[in-house]
């Protein structure tokens, strides 16, 4: 799983994953921009060096630096790859890398040099990042204009667009939020304390509340990690369950995503996304065993064999943890297209069927 | 607005179309296409532009201003849209850089909106090299405007014959629709509608149900309209739609307006007709003209975009006391969502309501959403 990484090390001195840890670490960045910088970097760092792939001596002792075309898009692969494997919730820096590789191979060749030719395409990478930073305030104001005054709208977790928008919104109309507390990791109640200390009347909900509040409430509006080829969503988990809730109600379910979240998945059920593995939903292994008398400390369980004595009373006491729970559970859900009402984004507002004629356009025109 | 840069007959016509509109003694989607689309003809006619922004400018700022004077007629704003683009296309073809070709500067921003539906390359019309064209000349301001206006007008000209030509347009594939001894469902008058039906009669012989569509009872017109040209026609109160549903093969409905969501405005009462059908799984078909489709997404959202009519009649005023302790509403249109429709018959072929948004983009600009 960790073999290209291995590759790269003692070959290489640039560490792809560092690279993009660091650009991480600037909040405003968003996991496929931070991709796109990490392998604009790598591009930079391919010169003069030998590339990740080189790992067969002969063709290392032939090729110094990433000297062709067909070299350069193996190694933006490779350091893809590299990400894919070592980040947790892959899906939108796959986003990020998949629209960079898609636009240096089309890049028109008319420079002078191949080292041009990569100066240009870093420059590129690292102008579309900075513009890319705008998008969020141009989705903000397409989006307020479908706020109308007075609403209460029900949000998912934290996402920085969402975050825009709302702030726009209270600053020319009065609105009110709902707030999924988004358990495990609770990012819900950010959400709330920044509202709240920008004077938008907040109240965080359970995640089991959705169902409840769902009468009282205007539209949902939440942000997404990727905008997938059928036109569905991928967030965190519980946007399907709101999105659901809301289309029984019959309120309108938004979606807020920049352009370059736009991914050619098409997940047929929510299993077929790439970060769900066997450890998710399975079962813990047995604490101890009554033959054998040996204790087994139940950390991260990741078997999926049924528990063979489920209640033995003479046994130790099963605790489980917030920890366990956590790790035990998916980070991101599918929504299906048929539930969103709208995807708001840079390039517009479209319907969800026409994302997916948009992401054909891009990818195959 | 520099009101100079157009004579002072065609800023009278402006205004006068623009009180008409506002008295709502000019009221219809087709009509009111019509008129501005005339108005803007002597505009652009009279106009005096050095450049290609005063043209766009002078334009939108008559299309402000009759849009302003009745914003609930839609068609205006989109004959205004329309015009602006055939007239960016004609400069585009005219100054020989094709509006389609790929941006000069090539950047990542660029890439993603080749996701954009992309318009149609216009063929350049036989005319000779129109590469002339000089913007801005200071020894000859007019030569810009000389050089473009009959292009200009030619554009006017087509916009007006798709105008004039709709009904003949929508209803030429319309025995392709209908089959025979079918029962179709429709509302209120529509030209649109009637001519639809009108013309597939001179193949098929079928039946209409027509609902009465109070109160403006436009329903007993096209009852009335529709057995005089020979149509086996049945006129029903609006109650009985849900009634009747289950023998009726097809619902037939005409738009006001059709929204980029693929939602629409029609007729009061066409909501019940939709939603019954709906519920027996009847197909929607509406006729429009693409006239109708308008680039704009919320409207549906504001319950004042329903254009009101006169309560007098719902609720007369002879009814004395009842006026003052009853609220009465009469709202002329309603909102048809996307997912109530199967499909739109228009003048320029069918379309499902999921590509209205694709059709809007081919048809106008982005930059001109917002007059």
């Amino acid at each position: 799983m960790s073999e290209p990484s291995t590759n790269d090390k003692p070959r290489h001195p640039f560490d792809v994953y560092e690279a993009y840890r660091r650009i991480m670490v600037d909040e405003e960045i968003s996991p496929p921009l931070a991709a796109i910088l990490t392998l604009t970097e790598l591009m930079e760092n391919s010169t003069g060096e030998s590339t990740p792939m080189a790992a067969n001596l002969f063709v290392s002792f032939l090729v110094l630096v990433a000297g062709t075309m067909f070299e350069l898009v193996k190694a933006l692969n490779d350091g893809a790859e590299v990400l894919k494997a070592r980040s947790s919730n892959p899906i939108s820096l796959n986003a990020g890398c998949e629209l960079f590789i898609a636009f240096v191979t089309l890049f028109p060749h008319d420079s002078v040099s191949f080292t041009d030719l990569k100066a240009k395409l870093v420059r590129q990478g690292q102008q579309y990042a900075a513009e890319a930073l705008a998008y969020r305030k141009k989705i903000a104001e397409l989006a307020v204009g479908f706020i109308k005054d007075g609403s209460l709208i029900l949000t998912h977790s934290y996402s920085r667009v969402v975050m825009q928008t709302l702030l726009l919104a209270h600053e020319r109309k009065r609105i009110s939020v709902f707030v999924t507390e988004a358990r495990p990791r609770g990012l819900g109640i950010k959400t709330a304390e920044a509202l709240t200390a920008a004077g938008i009347p907040t109240t965080v909900i359970l995640d089991s509340a959705v169902a409840y509040v769902m009468e009282k409430v205007d539209f949902v509006l939440v942000g997404s990690e990727a905008v997938v080829e059928s036109g569905g969503l991928i967030n965190a988990v519980g946007s399907n369950q709101m999105a659901i809730i809301a289309k029984a109600a019959n309120k309108p379910f938004y979606a807020l995503a920049e352009s370059y979240k736009f991914h050619r998945l098409f997940p047929l059920s929510q299993y077929d996304l790439p970060n769900h593995n066997s450890r998710i939903f399975s079962f813990p292994r047995p604490k101890s065993s009554p033959l054998t008398g040996s204790k087994q400390v139940p950390t991260s369980p990741s078997s999926s064999d049924p528990p063979e004595e489920t209640s033995s009373s003479g046994v130790a006491p099963v605790t489980i943890t917030q920890e366990q729970i956590s790790q035990n559970n998916p980070d991101v859900d599918y929504t299906r297209p048929d539930l969103i009402s709208l995807v708001f984004s840079d390039v517009g507002s479209l319907t969800p069927e026409g994302v997916s004629q948009y992401l054909v356009g891009m990818f195959a025109g | 607005m520099s009101t100079d840069t157009f004579g002072g007959a065609s800023q009278r016509s402006v205004d006068n179309l623009a009180s008409r509109l506002r008295r709502r003694q000019v009221v219809g989607s087709r009509a009111t296409a019509l008129e501005t689309l005339l108005v803007l003809r002597q505009v652009v006619s009279k106009a005096r532009f050095s450049n290609m922004e005063q043209l766009v400018e002078i334009i939108r700022s008559v299309g402000r201003r009759l849009v302003d004077a009745q914003p609930k007629e839609h068609s205006v704003g989109n004959t205004v849209r329309k015009v602006l683009h055939h007239i960016r296309e004609e400069y585009h073809t005219a100054s020989g850089t094709n509006a389609a070709t790929m941006p000069q500067t090539f950047s990542i921003a660029k890439f993603v909106l080749l996701g954009q539906p992309r318009q149609h390359t216009v063929a350049p019309k036989a005319g000779g090299a129109k590469g002339t064209l000089k913007e801005n000349d200071p020894d000859d301001p007019d030569s810009f405007a000389r050089g473009l206006k009959p292009v200009l007008m030619e554009a006017i000209q087509d916009v007006l014959d798709e105008l004039e030509t709709v009904y003949d347009n929508v209803s030429k594939n319309a025995k392709d629709h209908i089959h025979s001894d079918e029962i179709i469902l429709t509302l209120g008058m529509s030209k649109t509608v009637e001519a639809f039906l009108k013309s597939a009669a001179h193949h098929r012989k079928y039946t209409v149900i027509v609902a009465e569509t109070a109160p403006s009872y436009g329903g007993r017109e096209m009852a009335q309209s529709l057995s005089s040209a020979g149509i086996s026609t049945f006129l029903v109160p609006d109650s009985s739609m849900f009634a009747i549903m289950s023998r009726v093969n097809k619902v037939i409905l005409g738009a006001h307006a059709i929204f980029a969501n693929g939602g629409m405005f029609a007729t009061s009462g066409s909501l019940i007709a939709a939603t019954a059908a709906q519920a027996h799984r009847t197909p929607v078909v509406v006729c429009a003209g693409q006239f109708k489709l308008t680039p704009l997404w919320n409207l549906y959202h504001e319950y004042g975009a329903l254009d009101f009519g006169d309560p007098n009649s719902v609720l007369g005023f002879e009814e004395g006391d009842l006026v003052d302790k009853v609220e009465v509403v009469n709202p002329y249109y309603d909102y048809i969502g996307p997912e109530l429709i199967d499909g739109f018959i228009t003048n320029d072929g069918d379309h499902p309501p999921s590509s209205i948004y694709r059709l809007l983009k081919e048809t106008y600009d982005d930059e001109d959403n917002e007059l």
